[in-house]
């Protein structure tokens, strides 16, 4: 158990170890993958790492290259793409 | 539909959202597409039909039409009031010109040299495989003999 100054958000899970009892072990915390802002589904190209990393590797390791890259899914922007033309020229 | 002469848009990979021009067939499937670089950003190469939308726009140009000739037919149809482009100055065509000559010149030098590559490396492999030696066989261990067991000297004593 930590200290009640040091309590951070943390997941405990309940293991029953050879001796015949009962402890608690502390995990860390692990990050929901990314995903497509219109319809729902997770994101290809963009890593599930946590903070740290994140901010250390470079800016194209992290999304994919084309316009709403790591923002909506593929099938997703290339109906938004369509619709503006449509649009334009109608 | 997409004959020579017909301006479309791009619609997926990392230049999605550009216009471009069509300047020959080459599939059922694939087509060959520029938008002149200096104008749309777009590199001469083939493409999918299904990653294009075309407009209802065409000028006239001849199979495989350099960038110079679609630069001046997109002045006769007015194209750059249509779609909103800018037009590119007469200096900047000459830098562009003079770029792709260098890459082209890269291009070959490249091939050149990958080709003596490939050659060395071919003779190297074939050497490790023949100087490996054969592993030897270790002699098989002769088991050991069994010796008769001793006499003990309390049975003689017991008597």
């Amino acid at each position: 158990m930590p200290k009640p100054s040091q309590r951070t958000s943390v997941k405990k899970v309940k293991v029953k170890v050879p001796s015949g009892t009962l402890k608690t072990y502390l995990r860390k915390k692990r990050n929901k993958p990314a995903v497509c802002g219109v319809c729902g589904k997770p994101l290809s190209g963009v890593p599930n790492l946590n903070a740290l990393k994140m901010r250390t590797i470079a800016k194209t390791k992290k999304r994919p290259e084309r316009p709403f890259g790591g923002n909506l899914c593929s099938s997703c922007m290339r109906n938004k793409i369509k619709r503006r033309l449509f649009e334009s020229f109608s | 539909m997409f004959e020579t002469g017909r301006i479309c848009m791009k619609t997926a990979g990392r230049e999605a959202g550009k216009y471009c021009v069509v300047v020959n067939k080459i599939d059922k499937e694939f087509v060959l597409i520029t938008g002149p670089k200096i104008v749309t950003n777009v590199r001469r190469r083939k493409c999918n039909v299904k990653h294009l939308e075309p407009i209802p726009l065409k000028i006239a140009i001849s199979k495989n039409a350099s960038d110079e000739e679609i630069i001046k037919a997109f002045e006769k149809e007015g194209v750059y009031s249509k779609l909103k482009l800018k037009k590119p100055t007469a200096e900047e065509i000459k830098l562009a010109k003079e770029a792709e000559e260098k890459r082209k010149k890269k291009e070959e030098q490249k091939g050149t040299e990958e080709k003596t590559k490939e050659k060395k490396g071919k003779p190297e492999i074939e050497k490790r495989t023949a100087e490996k030696k054969p592993k030897k066989k270790t002699e098989q261990k002769k088991p050991k003999e069994k010796k008769a067991p001793k006499k003990s000297a309390t049975k003689k004593l017991k008597k």
